[in-house]
């Protein structure tokens, strides 16, 4: 379990939340706390005070990938490969099994035809792409996707969302702004000015936000 | 009349290319496509920013064009809010109010939260009226009331010619045309409802709403909740 207690960080404040494997995703306004909360999951930032642990461990003593919603932020090489290949070499990873990963984790989200590309001649979709597969080169426990799909299409959502449930993460926490993601998983956490004010099931949490831009449209008919 | 027509318009590098010939006459226009299908090259080329490998683009009565990038850096030059909004000709106190920025006059604008960034550009990009404006994933970084109220700010641009590039398909304004890239090309897929037949990728909301004998006029949220509520009667 992912567990915070009494957790603050500036103004997020969260006294008790318990996160179970699998999907988890956080929808809300912006400024409502969103990234903030993924960053102390991701160990990217710590709590002011209280605490949050992965399976009783803090996030910096655990593997996570993180994806940002602005790949250039995160992005350090010139090269689709180097990129992808980061993780692994910053492990001291042998080269002949870098290779296959990093192959392994292309064809995952389906880039495969662009290893050899720079990544400043790639699209803001495809940019994304590659930060994912090199947040799940090293396969993570924790998988941490901030907006992770304000850059790409449906289309291409529906392919990768099958990679990032194959990736063998143990917990996959997300922010989205596009409800037919949201609905595709095992809990939702509605964040409104630093508070989580919704929390459980889609079928528990979308009834709240009727009359919402956040209520699929087609929820409940 | 303001009018923007592509004759055989095409860019190549290699393997990738893209094709395009059609007319931009006035109104809102949704240019729809995957990821690296080519919108953002197309908008730059619109914005007279990329070299054509061939074709030409014939611009009538375009005097003023406005390419707003997708991510909203890379337009900053102001080293605060308040010399941001100076830099596009608008005086902050007549947006921050209305975009939730209020007593961020002195901030630096990349120390706004990415959302928060985005209305501050949108913002002083629709504060002007444009004879071309060209709104590249004008929907990311916004969350979804802010994507409804942009599109009310769309929606009431009643002159120039403004374009969309996205891949959006949930939150949309409601649209004069509807163009989409598929596989190299942009096609011309016409007028909403007739539009949805020929979009390939039309959106699963309205292929849904079509299958249930209710498709939507347009492509806002409102034509989708009206086509709901007549399902349910």
């Amino acid at each position: 379990m992912i567990t915070a207690e009494l957790l603050c960080y500036r103004n997020l404040v969260i006294n008790a939340l318990t996160i179970k494997p699998g999907i988890t995703t956080i929808i809300g306004a912006n400024g409502s706390g969103k990234t903030t909360f993924l960053k102390l999951c991701a160990g990217i930032t710590i709590p002011d005070s209280g605490s949050l642990l992965i399976d009783d461990t803090p996030p910096r003593e655990t593997e996570i990938g993180w994806v940002n919603e602005y790949p250039d932020r995160n992005i350090l090489f010139v090269n689709v490969f180097d990129e992808i290949a980061s993780p692994l070499r910053f492990r001291r990873t042998p080269c002949n099994v870098i290779d296959s990963k990093v192959r392994a984790g292309a064809e995952a989200v389906g880039i495969t035809y662009l290893l050899k590309r720079a990544v400043r001649e790639l699209s803001g979709g495809e940019k994304m792409l590659v930060s994912l597969a090199a947040a799940l080169v090293h396969h993570p426990k924790v998988l941490v996707l901030d907006e992770y799909d304000s850059h790409l299409d449906a289309r291409t959502m529906a392919k990768i969302e099958q990679g990032i449930r194959a990736s063998g993460a143990k917990y996959i926490i997300r922010c989205t702004q596009q409800m037919d993601t949201a609905i595709h998983s095992d809990a939702l956490l509605f964040f409104d000015s630093g508070r989580i004010t919704h929390a459980g099931t889609p079928e528990f949490v979308f009834p709240f936000l009727k009359g919402t831009a956040y209520y699929p449209v087609f929820w409940g008919s | 009349m303001v009018r923007i027509t592509f004759n055989r318009l095409s860019v190549v590098r290699d393997p990738w290319s893209l094709s395009a010939s059609g007319t931009f006459n006035e109104g809102v226009h949704l240019v729809n496509g995957d990821v690296g299908s080519g919108k953002s090259t197309l908008a730059l080329m619109m914005a007279g920013l990329l070299p054509l490998s061939g074709g030409t683009i014939e611009r009538e009565e375009i005097t003023t064009t406005m390419l707003s990038l997708q991510f909203p850096e890379l337009h900053v030059t102001g080293l605060s809010v308040a010399e941001e909004c100076a830099s596009w000709g608008v005086a902050p106190d007549e947006i921050l109010d209305a975009i939730g920025l209020t007593g961020k006059e002195d901030a630096s604008p990349l120390s706004l939260s990415r959302g928060e960034l985005k209305r501050l550009h949108l913002a002083c990009v629709l504060a002007q009226d444009y004879d071309l404006l060209l709104l590249d994933e004008p929907f990311s970084s916004l969350d979804c009331e802010e994507k409804v109220k942009l599109c009310a700010q769309i929606g009431q641009k009643t002159q120039g010619i403004t374009i969309i590039f996205t891949h959006e398909q949930n939150i949309l304004p409601r649209v004069k045309r509807i163009w989409e890239i598929v596989e190299g090309t942009l096609f011309d897929c016409g007028t909403p409802p007739d539009a949805f037949q020929h979009w390939r990728h039309v959106p699963p909301v309205i292929e849904k709403l079509i299958a249930l004998g209710s498709p939507p006029d347009n492509i806002s949220r409102d034509d989708f909740l009206e086509a709901v509520c007549r399902i349910q009667g």
